[in-house]
């Protein structure tokens, strides 16, 4: 089935590319070398309306649909995959959990300051004893009056540096094991007992601000519970499975950066008397790295397009991550090896891209996690 | 103040950007995809912020082939903050020069009425003749003014101030008007995904060439193309408030140069 892409979605694409390489591509080095997060970007996704892209429009927000949602992405991370977890992070593990589990007063009081900017989203699910295994997660939420106080200790929550807005996963009813315990909270970053600790020092998108939360006796109002007590892992799995898309199209954008990096490489860079792309042996790399690309292309505009038309789409988010994460440390592991030992130097952004690829394999469940969820669906 | 449109002409053309140059200097079109040019998005962003100020209509009106006419061409110009578009798209004018180009924004021009201004870019990107605003303003019978820095529009007229290679001309003008802008003249940012989504809802008109009663002029035929010989500055300046004096001697110095011989042009 040839996917067709609309014309809004074909401008999505010419807007946010045009955006990207004037305001973005020309800061993507410095942000990576400094581990520095891309706070001056913030304002500037918000004016293209980058930050409410998932918010219906009556919030402040753009209400487009997944698959430009995707393109976003993938154009973002063409040139900076820190900036493509940004908006990914902020859009779909934070925003998008609100907008479909949020009752109405939350949304009113949420949608629009993360539309705008005024408030960057997170969203903290991963402990240090709950990573792949979300089912143990150990923080707790006991209800106390019109609160729940939160205690315990998330890592790795992207965006947690600067980020305004939580979406928290406890464990509320504390007598209930496994998944089943497990609500959704919003929590604000100034709330008393609420703390956000040193950010990680990484191997790839460096900009990105991942940091561990604490939390110590932190009283959250019982009006920020999202959802029912006790939907916190439906609801968390249902975040999860429209954030892998975004983490597809990110991992689609930054193979698509380092392809074209390559193929403009191999035109220049001569060797025995004529330019490297003249070589067989880089031509079936170029070939074998376009078609990669496309394949995993396909996987996330079919996954957005289901998302979109609200029909099942866990299997195909779940392929299109697992697909395009390994495909993306593939393209980007060749686009080094066409350019040879400066592609190893940090003159030219095939290894950034390369160490921001990697995650791609890691986060939003790894490339494991995504099998388990694929065969299971066969296998029942 | 009372004005009711303000136009932009704008063309959806090749981006030149994606363009290939061949080893002999020829120049491949053919696979580069077509866009508003970015010339035409400084008019466009310009004519928005003067027809916000003065509530006035801002109208695009476009002329080309067909392939102007698709959704997503007039999708790309809308997006940028028209309030809607005409497009005159016609197999006829798949290769329209200046003049057909300019004839057919004067008919729909005539045919919208009650229009103070016509604004342009400085050129477009893929031919870059710069002519059809003179040509469009000679046809309307309107005064004409390139090169334009800044408008400001009051009752019946418009001040501006144009790049000259002397520097800044502050000139009044009587509207309606042809205008065309500096590339500098506003700076353009892609649109944003409101005004992308936006876009699909507002109107378009889409008219042939027979649907405005026109009769194509005819703009001559290409015979051959000859590449331009390597060209130098001389320097020359002619510094004379006569005019017919000032012709005398430039016609003199390309004499002197060769570039002009007993008949007319070298
Ligand atoms: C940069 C970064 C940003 C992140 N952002 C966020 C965020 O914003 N919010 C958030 O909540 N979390 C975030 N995470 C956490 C991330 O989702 C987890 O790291 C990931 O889910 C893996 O969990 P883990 O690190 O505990 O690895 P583990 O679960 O310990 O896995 C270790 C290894 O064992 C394998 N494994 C585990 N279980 C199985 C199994 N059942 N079958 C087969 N193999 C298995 C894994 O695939 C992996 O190879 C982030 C992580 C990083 C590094």
């Amino acid at each position: 089935m040839p996917f067709q892409l609309t014309d809004e979605q074909l401008l999505t694409r010419d807007a946010v590319r045009q955006f990207a390489e004037a305001e973005i591509a020309p800061i993507a080095a410095e942000i990576d070398r400094d581990h520095r997060p891309p706070l001056e970007s913030i304002p500037k996704l918000a004016e293209l309306g980058l930050l409410g892209l998932v918010i219906p429009e009556e919030y402040g927000g753009t209400g487009a649909d997944s698959v430009s949602f995707a393109i976003a992405i993938e154009e973002l991370s063409r040139v900076c995959g820190t900036h493509g977890v940004l908006v990914e992070a902020h859009s779909s593990l934070c925003t998008w959990p609100i907008v479909h589990h949020g009752n109405a007063e939350q949304k009113q009081k949420y949608l629009p300051a993360l539309a705008s900017g005024e408030a960057i989203g997170a969203f903290g699910l991963t402990e240090p004893g709950a990573g792949s295994d979300a089912a143990h997660t150990a923080t707790t939420a006991q209800r106390d009056g019109d609160d729940f106080v939160l205690n315990g200790q998330k890592i790795f929550i992207t965006n947690g540096g600067f980020a305004k807005t939580f979406v928290v996963i406890a464990r509320s009813l504390l007598d209930v094991p496994g998944v089943k315990g497990l609500s959704a909270f919003i929590v604000e970053r100034d709330t008393p007992g609420f703390q956000v600790l040193e950010p990680e020092r990484k191997m790839g998108i460096r900009g990105s601000s991942t940091t561990p939360l604490a939390f110590s006796d932190c009283r959250v109002p019982a009006a920020n519970l999202l959802g029912r007590e006790g939907e916190g892992f439906k609801i968390a799995m249902q975040t999860l499975d429209g954030g892998r898309t975004g983490i597809a199209a990110q991992a689609v954008g930054i193979a698509q950066g380092a392809f074209e990096a390559a193929c403009a490489y191999a035109k220049e860079r001569v060797q025995f008397g004529q330019p490297i792309a003249a070589l067989q042996a880089i031509q079936w790399m170029i070939a074998d790295m376009a078609v990669d690309l496309e394949a995993g292309r396909a996987l996330v505009y079919q996954a957005a397009d289901l998302e979109s038309r609200q029909e099942p789409h866990s299997q195909a988010s779940a392929m299109a991550k697992l697909f395009c994460g390994e495909m993306a440390t593939r393209v980007t592991g060749k686009a080094i090896q066409i350019h040879g030992g400066v592609g190893y130097t940090e003159a030219y952004p095939v290894e950034r891209m390369y160490r921001d690829a990697k995650i791609t394999e890691i986060y939003e469940g790894t490339s494991e996690i995504q099998r388990l969820v694929i065969a299971r669906q066969y296998l029942r | 103040m009372n004005i009711v449109n303000i136009v932009v002409a704008y063309k959806y053309a090749p981006d030149p950007q994606e363009a290939t140059v061949s080893s002999d200097g020829t120049v491949d079109f053919s696979r580069a995809k077509a866009v508003v040019s970015d010339y035409d998005a400084v008019a466009i962003g310009y004519g928005r912020r003067l027809a916000t100020a003065c509530g006035a209509t801002l109208v695009g009106v476009c002329v080309g082939g067909p392939q102007s006419a698709k959704p997503v061409a007039t999708k790309a110009a809308l997006s940028r903050g028209l309030d809607r578009v005409v497009v005159v798209a016609d197999d006829e004018l798949e290769t329209a020069g200046s003049t057909r180009t300019a004839q057919a924004i004067a008919a729909v021009v005539s045919q919208l009425g009650d229009v103070a201004l016509v604004l342009a870019g400085d050129s477009s990107m893929d031919v870059a003749a710069r002519m059809t605003p003179s040509v469009l303003a000679g046809l309307l019978g309107w005064p004409m003014l390139s090169d334009v820095e800044t408008v400001a529009l009051a009752d019946g007229s418009a001040a501006l101030e144009r790049l000259t290679p002397q520097g800044v001309q502050s000139i009044t003008v009587a509207l309606p008007a042809v205008v065309s802008l500096t590339s500098e003249a506003w700076p353009v940012k892609p649109p944003g995904m409101k005004d992308l989504l936006a876009a699909g809802k507002k109107p378009v008109e889409i008219k042939s060439v027979a649907d405005l009663g026109l009769t194509l002029a005819d703009e001559g035929t290409v015979v051959s193309r000859a590449k331009l010989g390597g060209s130098a500055r001389l320097g020359v300046v002619i510094d004379t408030s006569d005019p017919a004096a000032a012709a005398a001697t430039l016609v003199e110095a390309l004499r002197a140069a060769g570039a002009l011989s007993e008949g007319g042009l070298a």
